[in-house]
């Protein structure tokens, strides 16, 4: 049985409880991760489904890099990561050790931007408004929920290929 | 896949795409669309490919994963928020802590059962949240009888996450049932 767990509360206020949700997935796709060797990373092991902990791990840099770089700190002009893969970072992954540290340093460089980025801003700018690559204006706030809920679903995928190659 | 990876044409999702404004609203709308996301899931398919444990050894299932959503609706908006506790607890067992996904049957009785009582949470959800305004969100709430608090806003984001987590176990088994994926 793969559930959520139980619920811990997060830190008062409003960017610091998105952040507490954000860091704790962060945390979860690099548990379900640890302890395994590059192929068990790279192995689509829920087939049909292409997916693989490592697909996500290079797919959940690319969203990083997106919401953080390119829309909330307005940079649209840039390129995404993985932009010459249509499958978003899922596809190409080879099960080698220099393919786990490249996805795995790229997720680390992301998040790392993004928390510098979550750092400058306070609880009176989540209202504020962003546009995104398809010129539809959203919130600061729309931004980092769906950061949250978008890890969480990954996640989702995550305790599954994980519970196929065990644990 | 058709629609860019979608099974449904845009215009016939029925998923809100953005534009909330207001903390409360934020929540209700990525809460809502989850909800859509989880009934999307389950569309189309009989009531043995519903109770399919698809993705073993997981013993969970798509019904499964409606009636535990059931549950889990009833314990946060109706045991956590309002302390309902003396309610009974829909897909419970003194038995069975995961009676949820091991009682989830293929039949059409089971199913319906399933959607009702789901539906019924939800729509009790709902009728709360209609009484809240972004004024309630840094309430402190008491959501369990060991006197445990947190903030409202932290127990919705937590609906949102928990939905989120769920229908990505929806989307895999989806996809071990008829390979169908999207929304």
């Amino acid at each position: 049985m793969t559930l959520t767990g139980g619920f811990e509360p997060h830190p008062a206020g409003e960017l610091a409880t998105y952040r507490g949700y954000l860091d704790g997935h962060r945390r979860v796709l690099e548990a379900k991760c640890d302890g395994l060797r590059p192929e068990q990373l790279a192995a689509p092991s829920v087939p049909p489904s292409d997916l693989s902990l490592l697909g996500l791990v290079r797919h959940l840099a690319r969203v990083e890099h997106y919401w953080f770089r390119m829309v909330i700190d307005g940079h649209l002009e840039e390129t995404r990561l993985d932009a010459d893969d249509p499958t978003g970072g899922f596809h190409s992954i080879a099960p080698t050790p220099e393919s786990v540290a490249e996805a795995f340093a790229r997720w680390d460089e992301q998040t790392a931007y993004a928390d510098a980025c979550l750092d400058q801003l306070t609880d009176a700018d989540l209202g504020g408004v962003r546009r995104d690559r398809h010129g539809q204006d959203l919130t600061v706030r729309e931004v980092l929920v769906h950061l949250i809920e978008e890890y969480a679903r990954h996640n989702g995928h995550a305790d599954l290929l994980r519970e196929r190659l065990g644990g | 896949m058709a629609y860019n990876g979608m099974f449904l044409p845009p215009e016939a999702d029925p998923r809100k795409d953005g534009g909330a404004v207001g903390e409360l609203a934020t929540y209700r709308d990525y809460l809502t669309n989850y909800r859509l996301t989880l009934e999307l899931k389950c569309r189309d398919l009989t009531p043995e490919q519903l109770a399919a444990r698809s993705v073993a050894p997981s013993t969970m299932s798509l019904l499964g994963l409606v009636r535990h959503m059931a549950y889990v609706e009833h314990s946060w908006f109706q045991r956590g928020f309002q302390g309902r506790l003396e309610e009974p607890r829909p897909f419970t067992s003194p038995d069975d802590p995961d009676v949820e996904f091991n009682g989830a049957v293929g039949t059409q009785e089971c199913v319906d059962e399933a959607f009702a009582t789901w539906r019924e949470q939800v729509a009790a959800a709902d009728a709360w949240l209609d009484t809240r305004t972004d004024a309630d969100m840094d309430a402190q709430i008491t959501y369990n009888s060991g006197g445990d608090t947190a903030s409202a806003r932290d127990l919705l984001v937590h609906m949102i996450e928990e939905y989120a987590r769920h229908c990505g176990h929806a989307d895999l088994l989806r996809e071990c049932i008829d390979g169908r994926t999207g929304q």
